[in-house]
């Protein structure tokens, strides 16, 4: 069935010319998108000196690759010269916990929602998604509020609850969506051989959810990786995220910029997503070529 | 819900008076201090780190978390801090601000300290006010950078043939005029709304430092709609008109490269610019510095300075380390060590900057605040949130970044927004 | 809500087996117990959140938050400040041009990619990477890029093009667009991988049937598969709006709200007016009237889907 989709899709069978053009064209727009990456990682390999006496755009005159080794383990942030590679831990321990709980949370919530329908269902859903439009400006003085209810103030688990509630969010609206599309039949067929809430989201519903569940991580892990605001108002010290790290190798009033090394940071830091972006990516295919919707 | 609010934490805080002498009652502690600030990282970082050292060295605890990054998250780190009932034992707060935040959480009277140390005889007179809001001290400052400083590109100025730092506006314009002649962008301010801010301050800290202080730190609204302050405006359109279009909202360091070079000319910019050129591999000689113009002739001092608050603690060991911390800032060893990492001057004006390790733009601007406190010409800056409330600060560099770069706002609309903005945000 | 009788609203009672009493009133309860507390914690954290911000509008509160009442104080003050003004029209500009320049983007990619190209997980990879650096770090490299001393203007003049012009970012008139072309750059990548999930989700049998009817490739797309992903459509649009109202850190490194005014935010007037001037009630107000603006999208949408389910129901 897949072949015969591809086949299709592919004018380039009958067409070489608008192969040629499809090429061209993703070429054209993966220039416009590495343009940014191509400076960073420039930049990555000149020294601070070589940047600051010509321009933050350019060749690097000489490579100076030991920003890298700075960077990951030497370069001094927040009085602690062990560079960012403590807080490259602390942001695993922030955001696979949260990610892994709210992807789940969401999962289930967004199969309670869009297959066992309940009275409200639309309102809740509706509320649930409300929730994803909610600045994060406006959010912070009642987490601080909750937080120290809770007794969780600096600390990896407040984050944790933090991104694990506004997550729940995101993931149910990605996953109701998703889950609207498995047909009624399906379920109804599976209800008549007698099978539960759990039987079915088990042995039904898991199955089919792979890409969301792949677009759904990859959602939740880039965006908890990359939060700055909460990771800096919410713990201090030794115990702050990455990105905490990187805004202090940034420029502020009276400092020289250190863009060299924190170039090299930002890549190191940016590795963890970009890894889930190219695995999951294959999973994401590999689900779809499994069979995915019917 | 709910139930804590400023007056809860004022009664809470208050039930700690009863026992401030406990730190003695159960003998010696180990000092210990939990501080904020945003210094992490380059100098400002160095600087830090090497008084924490010394807290050591004096038998200390130290324990600083930085929070990187923009002022506004170090704030945010404090109040969640107060909220939840648990202020460091110092943070870095500067300007009016200490007098706001003050009135949220209670603070350490530190006026026996002040005074066994003798420092606020050696403090000039506008500044200390700023950490003693309600007549006692509870923050003191550590260390000071003049705005008003003029930066001039040694190879720009060999291009004109002129070899004299501009003293008044006019000779600053005349010379600006030549280096346009010759194809050079006179002025390599950035374009940040901070830098415009600034700019606008040394023009009229420049034109007239007595019509600053009743305009920019009295807020008198005759002074504000005053020709002095129009003329500051004019003054701000030339600047806007010489500087590159594309320094908009850009740091001025990203420009720093061309300034050197002699494609710009002259940079207004604080003390610390110093350190940063350094920084980027050029030296002394590439560019040569000084006070900004000041139409009258004697020094002015647009003074930016940063500063310590502490919070009231419980807890013995904390009281002690805020004891121990207080005495060494207001040291004459910590003053110099610290001034000489980050490039700014120190507080106290009884130091000798003779010796080795300070550098001639550092003496010059400590020789100048000596003498503008002496002529009652030394103000606080607004673009660095000395002068006003963040909240008043906000409003006037709002209108002074629009009229930079609008061009189709005149000096006279420029002039009548500021002093609507005041009056409104008041 | 009647738990009891709530999991079967949605589908037809059926025959179960009948097994032991308990175990089928636990079964029925079992659920309701997974079912609810997280769709309850997440209700609650956006009620509670938006009624709590709500409140703190009505307050003097400044720097820390205070329960006295002020009226709509805050509200007249903000509505009247030309910061406020600023950035509600450059929302409407801005939140237009990303949503229309972003789906366009991502469908467009997701089609392309969809070609059976070679490389494909590197091309998706290479339009992906943006969302996975931090918004701080690629709005300052955009900053860069765009400003015309150092970046692509200067860049391209350097090769010989000399009346080369390309200033949006130091233009008060058009800054804004530079917001949305590196707000496209960082989303464009996400929506492609929705679109793509949607086109290769579609039944297989769909393309079979309208090949033999001798439609071309555009034909397919048009025809089968835009139809078949009219979930992902929404889903898309609800994600970048939301990424357009929240867009807070992409402009602080990218203009920082300049030249100017220009490019102001209400997100960076929420945070400027709540965080830097110390402004709590004034900063809630502010970030009410931009949940309520939110609504004025929201509600059409949601009374249309209800409109569509009744008549459908109807119909059905």
């Amino acid at each position: 069935m897949a072949e015969a989709k591809a086949a299709a899709l592919a004018p380039g069978a009958r067409n070489p010319l608008g192969r040629g053009v499809v090429y061209a064209v993703l070429a054209v727009f993966a220039v416009f998108y590495l343009a940014p990456l191509v400076v960073v990682v420039l930049n990555s390999v000149r020294t601070a000196q070589d940047i600051g006496a010509t321009s933050v755009i350019g060749w690097p005159r000489e490579l100076a690759f030991d920003n890298f080794s700075r960077a990951w383990g030497s370069y001094c942030i927040a009085q602690t010269c062990a560079g960012i590679a403590p807080y490259m831990w602390n942001s695993f321990l922030l955001v696979v916990p949260a990610t892994i709980i709210s992807t789940l949370l969401g999962a289930l919530n967004g199969y309670s929602v869009a297959l066992w329908r309940f009275r409200g269902d639309n309102w809740v859903f509706g509320l649930v998604t409300l929730g994803v439009f909610l600045p994060e400006q406006m959010k912070l003085i009642p987490w601080v509020l909750v937080l120290r209810e809770l007794g969780l103030t600096n600390s990896i688990s407040g984050l944790v609850l933090i991104h694990v509630v506004q997550g729940i969010s995101f993931t149910t609206l990605f996953c109701r969506n998703y889950y609207v599309a498995i047909p009624a039949e399906l379920l109804k067929a599976a209800r008549i051989d007698g099978a539960g809430y759990f039987r079915i989201f088990w042995r039904i519903v898991l199955p089919l959810s792979p890409p969301i569940l792949i677009v759904t991580v990859i959602w939740q892990f880039t965006h908890i990786w990359n939060e700055f605001l909460y990771g800096v108002t919410f713990t201090s010290g030794p115990q702050q995220p990455v990105t905490a790290a990187l805004i202090a190798l940034s420029v502020s009033v009276s400092e020289a910029p250190q863009y060299g090394v924190q170039s090299a940071a930002v890549l190191l830091a940016a590795l963890p997503t970009l890894l889930v972006y190219l695995f999951g990516g294959k999973y994401f295919l590999r689900g779809l070529t499994a069979g995915a919707v019917k | 819900m709910f139930t804590i609010d400023r007056r809860g934490l004022m009664a809470g805080a208050a039930s700690l008076l009863a026992a401030p002498h406990l730190a003695r009652a159960q003998g010696s502690v180990k000092p210990r201090l939990t501080l904020i600030s945003q210094w992490s990282a380059g100098s400002d970082g160095a600087a830090i780190t090497a008084l924490g050292r010394v807290f050591e060295q004096e038998g200390g605890v130290w324990q600083h978390s930085p929070v990187p990054g923009f002022t506004t998250e170090m704030m945010n780190k404090l109040r969640a801090d107060i909220l939840a009932g648990n202020p460091p034992a110092a943070s870095q707060l500067k300007g009016p601000e200490i007098a706001a935040w003050s009135r949220i959480a209670p603070t350490v009277d530190l006026t026996e300290e002040v005074k066994a140390a003798g420092y606020e005889e050696v403090v000039a007179p506008d500044l200390a006010k700023l950490h003693k809001p309600q007549g006692k001290w509870i923050a003191l400052p550590l260390q000071i950078y003049r705005t008003n400083t003029l930066f001039v590109s040694s190879k720009a100025m060999a291009r004109v043939g002129a070899t004299e730092l501009p003293t008044t506006w006019e000779a600053f314009n005349a010379l600006a005029g030549k280096m346009q002649a010759e194809g050079i962008t006179p002025v390599a301010n950035g374009g940040i709304r901070w830098d415009d801010g600034m700019k606008f301050e040394i023009a009229l800290a420049g034109i007239s430092p007595a019509a600053y202080r009743k305009a920019i730190m009295e807020l008198d609204d005759d002074a504000l709609r005053g020709p002095e302050v129009l003329a500051a405006f004019q003054q701000l359109r030339r600047f806007a008109n010489w500087m590159d279009p594309a320094v908009a909202g850009q740091h001025y360091s990203v420009f720093l490269p061309r300034f050197i070079k002699g494609e710009m000319g002259m940079l207004m910019m604080g003390g610390w610019a110093q350190g940063v050129i350094r920084h980027n591999g050029f030296d002394a000689g590439d560019y040569m510095i000084g006070q900004a113009p000041v139409d009258n002739g004697k020094p002015a001092f647009v003074l930016n300075a940063d500063a310590f608050i502490f919070w009231r603690s419980k807890e013995p060991d904390l009281q002690a380390g805020q004891k121990l911390f207080a005495k060494l800032v207001m040291s004459k060893r910590v003053q110099e060590m610290y001034s000489k990492t980050t490039g700014s001057i120190p507080v106290r004006t009884d130091m000798d900057l003779s010796g080795e390790g300070w550098s001639e733009g550092q003496r010059e601007a400590a020789r100048s605040l000596n003498e503008s406190v002496k002529a009652n010409q030394a103000v606080l800056s607004l673009a660095h949130n000395m002068a006003q409330s963040n909240q008043l600060t906000a409003a006037m560099i709002d209108v002074l970044t629009e009229y930079v770069h609008n061009k189709a706002v005149t000096p006279e609309q420029g002039r009548q927004r500021l002093a609507e903005a005041v009056e409104s945000a008041r | 809500m009647p738990a009891g009788t709530a999991a079967v609203a949605g589908v037809p009672p059926l025959a179960r087996p009948a097994p032991a009493r308990w175990r089928g009133w636990l079964g029925r309860l079992a659920p309701h117990l997974v079912l609810w507390p997280p769709l309850l914690v997440s209700v609650l954290h956006v009620v509670s959140f938006t009624a709590y911000t709500t409140w703190i509008s009505f307050t003097p509160s400044t720097l820390l938050p205070e329960y006295d009442w002020v009226g709509v104080q805050n509200y007249v003050s903000v509505l009247n400040s030309r910061n406020w003004k600023i950035a509600y029209s450059n929302l409407v500009i801005y939140g237009c041009g990303f949503v229309l320049l972003t789906t366009a983007l991502g469908l467009l990619l997701a089609v392309l990619i969809d070609q059976r190209i070679r490389a494909e997980n590197l091309f998706r990879t290479i339009f992906l990477y943006p969302m996975a650096v931090s918004f701080v770090v690629t709005g300052t490299v955009w900053a860069w890029l765009l400003n015309p001393g150092i970046g692509i203007q200067h860049l391209v003049r350097g090769f010989g093009w000399a009346g080369f012009r390309f200033d949006w970012l130091v233009d008060r008139e058009m800054a804004i667009y530079t917001i949305v072309i590196a707000g496209a750059w960082q989303a464009s990548g996400f929506a492609m991988a929705l679109f793509l999930a949607g086109i290769r989700s579609v039944d297989a049998d769909l393309y079979r049937a309208a090949q033999i009817d001798g439609a071309g490739p555009w034909r397919i797309y048009r025809r089968v598969v835009l139809p078949c992903i009219g979930p992902i459509f929404i889903a898309v649009l609800v994600i970048l709006l939301q990424f357009a109202i929240k867009t807070f850190d992409l402009v602080r490194a990218l203009t920082g709200g300049g030249p100017g005014l220009a490019t102001q935010l209400p997100t960076l007037v929420v945070y400027d007016l709540m965080f830097q001037r110390g402004l709590l009630g004034r900063g809630a107000a502010a970030a009410v009237m931009l949940l309520l603006s939110l609504l004025v999208v929201l509600l059409p949408y949601f009374a249309y889907a209800r409109w569509r389910k009744r008549r459908e129901a109807r119909h059905g």
